[in-house]
């Protein structure tokens, strides 16, 4: 059994360095030596640079669109996918001489116009305007509604005939020898008799990397839905349902590369939990770098998104505590709030008048019966609402904030890196200084490619959830392929040259940032060879280009779909963009026709109990990996008329939706 | 008496107009002849029905009107005030502090936790004083840690794969490494199927949800973790505890719910007993024959944590069902962890495709988290393989554990619960003889049987444990922080306080290792001796 070489430094993923240095320090620098090592490389199979840049002038003279695909070797034994016959495999214009890309088309596209960028930030001093969902046509809520009492009255028809000709397979739905049924017939009628009948749309297997594109693998239902068969053939399809939205899901490019290092000096796990052995200096320093993101004291990272607030929220109230929660938060936060034994009230949606009375109310009732004071009263809200594609409402939040001295805490598990010009979520999209918020979560898995969870805070705070959240003793510790990745995504959204003091770059939420006093390892951040850092990642420029192209691509697809005339909900920024579809009949075939076509593009569907009965829709999920031609693609829907737009019109004036201040 | 009629003319023909005006619109509507000759026929059989067909239609009314929500406004405790006085108390109000202040002992028991620079294995560097220190703390029963092959593959995945799935296991997160690992875990075990979780200790705790619902009742062992325990919280079922790995109590508690639901005749409902395989908490381990016998007899399904015996014990390390030679596919739910037995991440559930299937939809955990990254996954399966081909690795483990055993078990100062199979091993204080009645208590059962209100109302009779606790604490804190001098890395066993079911026995816990040799380990045990020897001696 191969056992553990201990390394002779404390550095990370400096290759072949003899130099001992502190360990973040060398972390970043390594950062940049993996760079240049797979530039190296590459240069080596006269491909272009490997830094992820996404486009760069540079003195490299030629480039075959061939060279883009040179790494997927998988494909060129699939004679259907080494054909650019869905035209997702190469660019549909090659590159000029001046264009060098570092990325597989394929996971990360290709787009180096400058006028498919924007920036995604809120004017300052705006409210943020009300959303109000759009009404869709009475006789599609009617359908909608007969679809559903058809869909059930048939499901009862075909229960009741089916135990009395067919008893055999009602068995696991039935008491026998003194069991209960693990699930009773009436528990699962909505899975049995609604679900698998769309089950095609769900749980599709997948191959490959969730970037732009992705590698289904085929599958056929021999018996409507129950079972599936593998046909052994795969189909690249669109991928526009993934949560990818900075692309940093690619298995080339600066973060594999530092991952592959983290791998071979580090190993894959931490062996155990943070307080019971598990802990490495590798997430300290990754700690001290999510503070930093976000702007907080202090850090902690916990190795599931899910668990983080199901573990840590309990810790931060009890009993004789309110927790008031957005109606729409995640099964995660509720899963925590019912762990902690805490009161809990709702609001409606994002409803800020709503919220202010129910404030209003529980404080001037106090607790239920007793009528004590609360001791204390906690909000949850999310950033970004996964279904809606609506924004929380901070600026009138922190008002009430201000009247009601609620604690706050924000779930920015979709909108961390997502939103703000500097990618660092809706504080930053609406310039509020994050410290004037109690606490921040996040997941990585989104926009960093990653896994896992952070939750942020003064040190007081954080250093008592290291203690008294759950994880810290009982739940294992983030692995460290992992960890690399939430640094190695992370700063190159920041920017290396960022957190030198005397940094020339105008960069106003880092130098706001740099204004508190960050504890710890992350002071020592500052890489020891400023001097030659390859410049993309140096300036934060391939960061910053991602954060554009997200959000250009979210406002083209929001708006672009408005103009075809369909119904979307939420806020044109928001990389999710819902489009809602209704009748529960529609939802399989829109899935099917969209994967059927030349281009496969593959789609989320959403029906209830995840959302309203009535308002079942299509969620896409905008990435920076997208090109403006990818969104056309998916625009591609239908031919509008009158006041809507045509695809072709859409498709013309897409720099103008794509940077529209509209809302 | 002409003036008031007069006057009230006006008011009766707009009375007369406007009834002639509703019966017209009345007439108008559809149907509305049927419902008339209705009320007519039957006011004319029995008056009193009206009035009480009346009465209920109006009550119709006022239920669907009435808001579906919680009504704390109409509720008896509702007390109405004014805005201005709802400023007041909005003003007077002070919430507490979000957070209080850690401890003095919390803050340096924080600061002693060992942090590890690069690769943690047997040997592991520690990042504060660059010393290279024997490893028994980390969980690498198998010395999975560092393996290069599976680093290679890890490798080989990533380029492949990239890192993250970027999505839940519904929508486009199920990646067919998923479904081999899946696969790998079933074929291993010997059951049905298995269903991936991506981290091992939200595993159980979504897993009891899912099946566990109102009305349901779980039996469950008083000492288990805390992740059951929370699983068994948010299940909102019924709970029964039986004394901690006694199964005579667990029968007695069997007996006694036959016993009352042949009283009450009630509805059958799912029953579940649920237990560690080793325990967490003290290395205790269930006698699993005899368990299955038990759940055979009165028909309950057995949820069965075995994230400290899947690749710990048994000869390949598949776990207790190996160790008793118990086929797996007899335990409904067998849960493990690849975290702890496969040194990788997540977690996972196996049982029959039909107890699978419906985690599918129904686990929280399952259903809204993104799925395990690929190259986690991989280098699961890669574990699993090495296990199976590998019994040597598990020879070499019990050598090391008989070696541990063998020193430790002649110190007079500690009481050793665990298993003497068991690769956790967990160090309790022997209470000094003189201590008198309160210690012979403890040292026969090891668990408070307060709950967690304890802590809010601590009777005298805690608080005298409590002290206790904490200096046994603390005395065990030094033997950590002396062995760690000594080039030994060890951990308390670290509890969250104040929220568990019952307060946990402090003890140091080892996790001894394939990866040492067995006088690698002997040496380590040792030193643990001697410091153990020397501490506990100045007591008193």
């Amino acid at each position: 059994m191969a056992l553990t070489r201990p390394s002779q430094s404390s550095s990370i993923f400096k290759k072949r360095s003899s130099n001992a240095l502190a360990s973040a320090a060398s972390y970043l620098s390594a950062l940049s030596q993996a760079d240049a090592s797979a530039r190296a490389r590459n240069s080596s199979h006269s491909s272009p640079t490997s830094t992820p840049a996404l486009s760069l002038s540079s003195s490299v003279t030629t480039s075959s669109s061939e060279d883009t695909v040179l790494h997927e070797d998988d494909y060129m034994n699939d004679p259907v996918l080494a054909s650019n016959k869905d035209g997702l495999l190469l660019p549909p214009r090659p590159p000029t001489s001046e264009q060098v890309f570092t990325t597989v088309h394929t996971e990360f596209g290709h787009s180096a116009q400058e006028e498919y960028r924007t920036t995604s930030q809120h004017p300052a001093g705006k409210p943020l305007a009300i959303h109000v969902p759009q009404d869709p046509p009475y006789y599609i809520l009617l359908s909608t509604y007969i679809s559903y009492l058809i869909l059930i009255v048939l499901g009862h028809v075909r229960d009741f005939v089916g135990k009395r000709l067919n008893p055999g397979s009602y068995k696991h739905l039935m008491p026998r020898d003194g069991y209960a049924p693990l699930n009773s017939d009436f528990d699962s009628f909505y899975t049995r008799r609604l679900k698998t009948r769309m089950d095609e749309c769900f749980s599709q297997p997948v191959t490959g990397v969730a970037g732009r594109t992705i590698l289904l693998l085929d599958r056929i239902s021999p018996d409507y839905n129950h079972t599936y068969v593998f046909t052994g053939t795969r189909t690249r399809a669109l991928n526009i349902s993934s949560y990818n939205y900075l692309g940093f899901a690619q298995a080339r490019g600066g973060c594999a590369d530092a991952v592959e290092e983290s791998i071979k000096r580090y190993g894959i796990s931490t062996l155990g939990s943070r307080l019971e052995g598990g802990s490495s200096d590798l997430h300290a320093i990754s700690e001290s770098l999510v503070a930093k993101f976000v702007g907080m004291e202090d850090a902690l990272i916990s190795s599931m998104g899910f668990a983080t607030n199901s573990t840590f929220i309990p810790a931060l109230v009890s009993k004789g505590c309110l927790v008031i929660s957005d109606e729409f938060n995640h099964a995660s936060i509720r899963f925590g709030v019912r762990i902690s034994g805490a009161n809990v009230r709702m609001f409606k949606h994002n409803d800020m008048k709503n919220l202010e009375s129910l404030l209003r109310e529980v404080i001037s009732q106090g607790q239920p019966k007793t009528h004590r004071p609360w001791k204390k009263i906690l909000v949850i809200v999310e950033g970004l609402y996964s279904m809606e594609g609506t924004l929380v409402n901070l600026p009138a939040l922190m008002d009430l904030k201000k009247k009601y001295k609620f604690y706050l805490f924000i779930d920015e598990a979709h909108s961390i890196g997502a939103l703000g010009p500097h990618g660092r979520g809706v504080a930053d999209y609406f310039g509020i200084n994050p410290r004037s918020i109690d606490i921040l979560m996040g997941t990585f898995t989104k926009s960093f490619g990653a896994a896992g969870g952070y939750i942020a805070g003064n040190k007081a705070l954080i250093d008592r959830l290291r203690v008294y959240g759950h994880s810290g003793p009982y739940a294992e510790a983030m692995t460290p392929p992992v960890l690399t990745q939430v640094m190695a995504s992370m700063a190159s959204i920041m920017g290396l040259q960022q957190t030198m003091p005397t940094s020339s770059v105008s960069e106003p939420t880092l130098v706001r940032g740099s204004e508190y006093h960050h504890p710890g390892p992350s002071t020592r951040l500052i890489p020891p060879r400023m001097d030659q850092p390859p410049p993309a990642l140096a300036s934060g420029a391939e960061g910053r280009t991602r954060l554009r192209r997200l959000a250009f691509n979210s406002k083209y697809l929001h708006h672009g779909l408005r103009k075809l005339g369909f119904i979307i909900y939420g806020h044109p920024t928001s990389p999710i963009v819902p489009l809602l579809i209704f009748n529960p009949g529609k939802m399989n075939m829109f899935h099917r026709l969209m994967k059927e076509r030349q281009t496969p593009i593959i789609v989320v569907v959403v029906a209830y109990p995840a959302t309203p009965l009535v308002t079942s829709r299509v969620r896409f999920c905008v990435s920076a990996a997208h090109t403006k031609e990818d969104i056309g693609d998916v625009l591609d829907l239908k031919h509008g008329r009158g006041e809507r737009w045509s695809i072709d019109e859409v498709i013309k004036r897409a720099v103008e939706l794509g940077t529209s201040e509209e809302e | 008496m002409n003036t008031t009629s007069t006057t009230l003319a006006p008011l009766f023909s707009f009375l007369e107009y406007s009834l002639t005006t509703a019966q017209t619109t009345f007439d108008k509507l559809p149907g509305s002849a049927v419902v008339l000759r209705y009320v007519k026929s039957s006011h004319q059989n029995d008056p009193g029905r009206t009035l009480l067909e009346l009465i209920l239609f109006l009550f119709a009314i006022r239920t669907l009107l009435q808001s579906r929500t919680r009504a704390d406004r109409n509720g008896k405790h509702f007390i109405q005030f004014s805005d201005k006085e709802i400023d007041e108390l909005v003003d007077e109000w002070v919430p507490e502090p979000l957070e209080l202040p850690l401890t003095q002992s919390e803050v340096s028991d924080l600061a002693a936790v060992p942090v590890i620079t690069g690769p943690n294995g047997p040997k592991p560097k520690l990042a504060a004083t660059g010393k290279t220190v024997t490893n028994l703390a980390s969980l690498n029963f198998a010395g999975l840690a560092g393996n290069e092959h599976i680093k290679q593959r890890a490798v080989e995945t990533l380029r492949k794969y990239g890192l993250g799935s970027c999505g839940p296991p519904g929508f486009y997160g199920t990646l067919d490494v998923h479904m081999d690992l899946e696969h790998d875990i079933a074929d291993f075990l010997g059951t049905e199927a298995a269903i991936l979780y991506s981290q091992g200790f939200s595993t159980i705790s979504s897993v009891i949800p899912a099946f566990c619902k109102r009305g349901d009742i779980i039996v469950a062992d008083r000492a288990v973790n805390f992740a059951i325990q929370k699983g068994i919280q948010i299940s909102r079922s019924t709970v029964r505890w039986y004394n901690h790995n006694d199964l005579n109590s667990l029968e007695e508690v069997l007996n006694n719910i036959e016993k009352e639901r042949k009283k009450r005749r009630g509805p059958l409902t799912r029953r579940f007993i649920i237990t560690e395989g080793i325990f967490q908490k003290d290395g205790v381990m269930v006698d699993l024959p005899k368990l299955i016998e038990l759940k055979y007899q009165f028909k309950y399904r057995l949820i069965l944590d075995e994230s400290y015996s899947f690749g710990v014990v048994g000869r390949t390390g598949r776990g207790l069902t190996e160790l008793y030679n118990v086929p797996a596919a007899k335990v409904d739910m067998l849960l493990g962890s690849c975290a702890i037995g496969l040194g990788s991440c997540g977690g996972f559930c196996a049982g029959s495709q039909i107890v699978i299937d419906h985690q599918r939809i129904n686990g929280p955990s399952f259903v809204f988290s993104a799925s395990m990254p690929a190259l986690l996954a991989v280098s699961a399966s890669e574990g699993i393989n090495i296990l199976r081909n590998t019994p040597s690795i598990f020879e070499t483990l019990q050598e090391n554990v008989r070696a541990a055993r063998a020193i430790l078990d002649r110190i007079d100062s500690i009481i050793i619960p665990s298993h003497p199979a068991s690769p956790v091993i967990h160090i309790y204080v022997r209470p000094l003889p003189s201590a008198g009645l309160l210690s012979a208590s403890v040292s026969t059962s090891s668990y408070l049987s307060a709950s967690v209100h304890h802590a809010t109302f601590p009777s005298a009779k805690d608080a005298m444990k409590h002290a206790e606790y904490e200096a046994e604490e603390r005395l065990l804190q030094e033997v950590v922080e002396d062995c760690l001098a000594q080039g030994v890395m060890l951990t308390r066993a670290k509890r969250l306080k104040g929220q568990e079911l019952s307060e946990p026995r402090p003890s140091i816990r080892l996790a001894l290792t394939s990866a040492l040799t067995k006088k690698e380990t002997e040496k380590a045990v040792g030193v643990l001796k001697s410091v153990l020897v020397k501490v506990l001696s100045r007591r008193r």
